[in-house]
């Protein structure tokens, strides 16, 4: 049980031993927090968001199949609740470039530092879906099979998928470091 | 290869998982400047990427799900036991006279003694004690991991998942603090034969001559004596630490 894997630990959170749900929340609060602050921007909405994350897994527990990755369940109800949360508090598809800019408060040599903040603006304004499949495959590293499993695609689609994310982002990120550089 | 399917291999090469076994991608690179620009370009991008800082959730995230949790876990309870008796309401002047009969003649018998609801309170506190101890146990930080071994004194002695997690902490965690607290705390199972064991065992593991004395101590004071060929191992082993194998001597001495 102490070493027990995610997948058995869900599984006895669906059978009734809901305090294995606390291990599960160890193990996986912080990259569900960088995932959500990675695609909003906003360090006390995605705290708000793992909060719910973890209550819709108890409530939706029995959808849980042991057969499947637990991560990539777990991100399918992120996915899920950001965009019910935007819904309801009516934000817009892309959050604001403030927001991105006041995550910024790591100390890096100035030319990353630089670099890194253009970057985030270009995310802003990047379209969600674009911006999700990036957080996913960069920041949270996860392989291609389980992002064909979150997004309901195959291996190849996610691959062009990310291919395209990237190639959108760039054309952003350019586009504004031209203009810093101009 | 086209420029459209070499573009489709441009993550994987981001991502130093591309298969290139025939080379057809690299020779496409090396003769299309339009896709070598491209893909080196996004690659530095792709580089920037990952190098964009992780945040820390603040405290309040887990003051928060500790909190829900707890709330839904009684919810849970008080559900069921609703359940019982009140989707039939048929039964439901008889079971509250049974009830009745039943609660003033076991309250009239357990005079004296917990209340089956004071158990339950006690049984859950329980339970979360055991949860938090185990997933401190489990943290990055040493002084998250130290504050899980304090959690482990607040559990009964007869747990064996929280004595598993404290003889898997004396055997590896990577701080000697963490490993003398958690030996400290395995004092509180020294009724368990699993316990017992697991001490002795680990003073073969163990590098660190706070450690390795802080064991000694305790099958002293537990009386080990099946710890008698684990300490003449240590006292024969070259390279440990000179006052700890007088140490072992001393112990060796106590329990002869």
């Amino acid at each position: 049980m102490y070493e027990a894997t995610d997948s058995s630990l869900m599984q006895a959170v669906r059978e009734g031993d809901l305090g294995a749900l606390a291990i599960l929340f160890e193990r996986h609060h912080r990259s569900l927090f960088n995932y959500f602050v990675h695609v909003n921007g906003n360090r006390d909405l995605s705290e708000d968001l793992v909060q719910d994350v973890f209550m819709r897994m108890l409530k939706y527990r029995q959808t849980f199949k042991p057969d499947r990755p637990f991560t990539a369940w777990m991100y399918q109800i992120a996915r899920n609740a950001h965009v019910d949360t935007i819904a309801k508090r009516k934000f817009e598809v892309g959050l604001g470039e403030k927001e991105f800019a006041a995550v910024n408060t790591i100390d890096e040599n100035l030319k990353r530092k630089q670099e890194i903040g253009i970057l985030k603006r270009a995310m802003a304004m990047l379209p969600l879906e674009k911006r999700e499949l990036l957080v996913l495959s960069r920041y949270q590293n996860l392989k291609y099979e389980e992002i064909a499993q979150i997004l309901g695609c195959d291996v190849g689609a996610v691959k062009v998928r990310v291919y395209r994310a990237v190639r959108a982002l760039g054309q952003i990120y350019f586009e504004l470091a031209g203009q810093r550089a101009s | 290869m086209n420029c459209e399917s070499a573009r489709t291999q441009f993550v994987d090469y981001w991502r130093g998982t591309l298969e290139d076994a025939d080379g057809e991608f690299h020779a496409h690179l090396a003769s299309c400047e339009r896709c070598r620009a491209e893909a080196e370009d996004l690659r530095d991008l792709w580089s920037t990427l990952g190098a964009m800082p992780d945040e820390d959730p603040s405290m309040r995230l887990r003051v928060r799900f500790y909190d829900s949790l707890r709330t839904w876990r009684q919810r849970e309870e008080q559900r069921r036991q609703l359940f019982g008796w009140l989707r039939h309401p048929a039964f439901q002047a008889a079971a509250a006279l049974a009830i009745l009969v039943l609660g003033v003649g076991t309250g009239y018998l357990m005079r004296g003694r917990d209340t089956t609801e004071v158990s339950q309170l006690r049984g859950e506190v329980y339970n979360m004690r055991q949860l938090v101890a185990l997933s401190l146990l489990q943290q990055q930080s040493a002084s998250d991991r130290l504050r899980g071994v304090n959690y482990a004194y607040r559990v009964e002695q007869s747990d064996p998942q929280v004595l598993s997690a404290l003889l898997t902490t004396v055997d590896h965690d990577s701080s000697v603090d963490v490993r003398l607290a958690a030996v400290d705390a395995l004092r509180n199972f020294s009724a368990s034969p699993v316990g017992r064991t697991g001490l002795v065992q680990a003073l073969g593991k163990q590098e660190s001559p706070l450690v390795q004395i802080a064991i000694l101590d305790q099958v002293v004071e537990m009386h080990e004596k099946a710890a008698v060929p684990a300490i003449q191992t240590l006292i024969s082993t070259t390279g440990v630490n000179p006052e700890v194998k007088q140490h072992a001597q001393w112990a060796l001495r106590q329990l002869q």
